[in-house]
């Protein structure tokens, strides 16, 4: 069986974050939530600068923190490598949430149809963007919130996993596009980067193109120390990490 | 018996106008919780202030779980004094025994319901709680040991030594003689079944008394496991979740006691020895917790982890300062005041309510300083410092579920005697 992971090439990311439009666009995740984030930090001084970016996706960690906490089994680990959620089991606690040490998590705070960033129902009549009612403008089409394949059950056991906008007071995050993936299809981000900064594929296949990257050049996971061995690779580049304020005693000297 | 003509603590406010308008008020607080409730039904848990750890800046546990720690923790104090009377004979606290094990047994009805306010599938919750419990989440033993087990075992303690009182009310016809009736269930109070009895609760306090060690170390566990929380990830955790839960319980069973103290009928039965042995008991407490958080604070400044050192800053001067530094002085303040009037032998009532008043604010305090910050500032990737402040909504359910709380504890003691009815009897 494949096991699934991503290789970011760090030296290629440009931070142009197609990847986290894609992923918004894919998933249609509600207000607020990324699935995808980038990081950007600049370093040096002026007129020295140098901008770096870290795409972040879930890290499908093999020894998942949120795994391990979740209360009654809806954040699992499949075979495969995917790190997923069943949203009809989900009771809505956030352990998952507090657990991940990289904050890949999003809770479906509100209701789906408010959860939009126009609102469906129109209520409001025209919000900030001018749009008014959504239903308007795209007739009985089907709602923006709502596709298909999402609404699809997935895997062997057959569970409610893709997409992130079923019920309100469920965690979402990152699912690698179980709908596209289980196609055989790339994930929204990797197949949206116009740089080949992502990379997708099967681990444990040596001839596969992230085996062979891995293989040719210097990489890192994010937070190794923590034990949560992450099925996310980076090349190249460093850990995005906080800068310290040395004012504090005991600090004797600053990081990069 | 005397104890029966004039009911000493039986028919305690009964009628009184008082008790009336109090109940009241407290009605009105507890449905203007449950209409922020529907609130929060209707809309989401966006009706809170929480938000999303990362990039939404947010704290995804708030206030809801501060207080769920909280009530849990003030539960400690019923069943230490009835596991403290029953194995090692103080007879002398047996007056407050059983309004400490009422308040245990309330505050962790609270905690339950909070916890089922806080899920975001509050009626999933309930069912796949049991369904599909894993006992390999930390959470696993919150409900298991701390909920069920513990509330289980206090309400059995509880009902099999209210039970000769309960025989004794049911004599009496009145209102909710049906209530006593049930309760007593055909006890007669023959040496057989007082023998029976004795057994049965001595055998029970001993089990309880490593349940409340583990229950209370198991919610600091919740914590204590996360590697990925700075602040959080301590080995100290379990340990200063039980003495924080006992500082905090005595505390408020010290409050509890002088409020029914100042019942003229109760006044001569709750004497001033059990206030000096409430006050040793809690600076001695304070001592370890002191101790603990110390240890905690060297322990998270002196190597300067980077991500220790970001949220320390935080606390010492930052956001959460004022929340640090007056939880900090009502802790140290109200040691003072406890070892004070133990140095000068001499404990007034007043100053021990003062006391037990400021440990919950601080107990309460130091709860709100472990969980939020470490989700606003506890980030190791570098996401923006976020920031979370409770919004109507939270506030208004956290004061209902007191307003219940307070109102059961209310009604309990008006149908039936908070201290057992024999020992007047004796004592006439």
């Amino acid at each position: 069986m494949a096991r699934y992971g991503m290789v970011i090439d760090l030296s290629r990311c440009m931070g142009c974050r197609s990847c986290v439009e894609a992923c918004k666009i894919e998933n249609n995740t509600g207000e607020g939530m990324f699935w995808m984030h980038v990081f950007r930090r600049e370093s040096g001084k002026y007129p020295n600068v140098r901008w770096t970016f870290t795409p972040r996706p879930c890290q499908h960690c093999d020894n998942a923190p949120c795994v391990k906490v979740c209360p009654v089994g809806a954040r699992f680990k499949r075979e495969d490598g995917l790190v997923l959620t069943d949203f009809e089991r989900c009771i809505g606690c956030r352990y998952c949430e507090v657990a991940c040490p990289y904050g890949v998590n999003y809770f479906n705070w509100k209701n789906p149809s408010s959860n939009q960033y126009y609102d469906w129902e129109g209520n409001e009549g025209n919000d900030v963007y001018g749009a008014g009612k959504v239903q308007d403008a795209i007739g009985d089409s089907i709602p923006p919130y709502r596709n298909p394949d999402h609404e699809k059950k997935y895997g062997d056991d057959k569970r409610l996993v893709a997409g992130g906008q079923h019920y309100k007071g469920v965690v979402t995050k990152c699912t690698f596009c179980v709908q596209r993936t289980d196609k055989g299809l790339m994930p929204a981000c990797v197949a949206t980067c116009p740089v080949q900064t992502l990379r997708f594929g099967d681990l444990d296949d040596p001839d596969s193109e992230v085996s062979k990257l891995l293989g040719q050049k210097r990489s890192f996971r994010l937070l190794e120390n923590l034990g949560t061995n992450p099925r996310v690779y980076y090349l190249e580049g460093a850990e995005p990490i906080h800068e310290i304020n040395a004012d504090l005693p005991g600090v004797t000297e600053v990081r990069r | 018996m005397a104890s029966k003509t004039n009911q000493p603590s039986f028919a305690l406010w009964s009628g009184s106008k008082i008790f009336l308008a109090l109940a009241v008020a407290l009605l009105v607080v507890a449905g203007w919780g449950i209409y922020a409730y529907s609130q929060e039904l209707i809309y989401g848990l966006s009706v809170s202030g929480m938000g999303d750890i990362g990039t939404g800046g947010g704290a995804a546990w708030g206030l809801y779980i501060v207080f769920i720690v909280y009530f849990v923790g003030i539960s400690f104090a019923g069943i230490t004094i009835a596991a403290l009377i029953r194995l090692f004979n103080l007879e002398r606290l047996r007056p407050i025994a059983r309004m400490a094990e009422l308040l245990t047994i309330i505050s962790l009805v609270m905690a339950a319901m909070v916890i089922i306010i806080d899920l975001g599938q509050p009626g999933r919750g309930i069912i796949n709680l049991l369904r599909y419990a894993r006992p390999m989440s930390p959470f696993f033993g919150t409900f298991t040991l701390v909920i069920s087990s513990y509330l289980f075992a206090s309400l059995v303690y509880f009902y099999l030594d209210g039970r000769k009182d309960a025989a004794e009310c049911a004599k009496q016809p009145g209102r909710w003689q049906w209530f006593h009736k049930m309760w007593a269930a055909g006890y007669k109070d023959t040496p057989g079944e007082q023998r029976r009895h004795r057994h049965t609760t001595w055998w029970l306090a001993l089990f309880i008394l490593p349940i409340l060690v583990i229950a209370h170390s198991t919610l600091g566990l919740v914590f204590g496991l996360q590697v990925g929380r700075p602040g959080w990830f301590n080995a100290l955790q379990a340990p200063s979740f039980v003495l924080m839960a006992a500082v905090s319980g005595i505390g408020f069973i010290i409050i509890i006691a002088a409020i029914l103290r100042s019942v003229p009928k109760l006044r001569d039965r709750l004497p001033m020895n059990i206030f000096t042995w409430l006050g040793n008991f809690t600076w001695i407490l304070l001592i370890g917790y002191i101790y603990v958080m110390a240890v905690e604070i060297l322990t998270s400044t002196y190597t300067a982890h980077r991500d220790e050192v970001l949220l320390t800053q935080q606390l010492f001067t930052g956001d959460y300062a004022w929340v640090f530094w007056s939880s900090l002085g009502l802790i140290l303040t109200s040691f003072g005041l406890l070892f004070g009037q133990f140095l000068r032998r001499r404990y007034t009532i007043s100053l021990l309510v003062v006391s037990g008043i400021m440990l919950n604010l601080a107990a309460i305090g130091k709860r709100f300083l472990l969980i939020v910050p470490s989700q606003t500032h506890g980030t190791l990737l570098p996401y923006d410092a976020g920031s979370y402040s409770p919004t109507w909504v939270e506030y208004s359910i956290i004061l209902g579920v007191f307003a219940i709380g307070t109102l059961a504890y209310m009604l309990f003691v008006k149908i039936f005697p908070i201290m057992e009815i024999q020992e007047t009897g004796k004592g006439e």
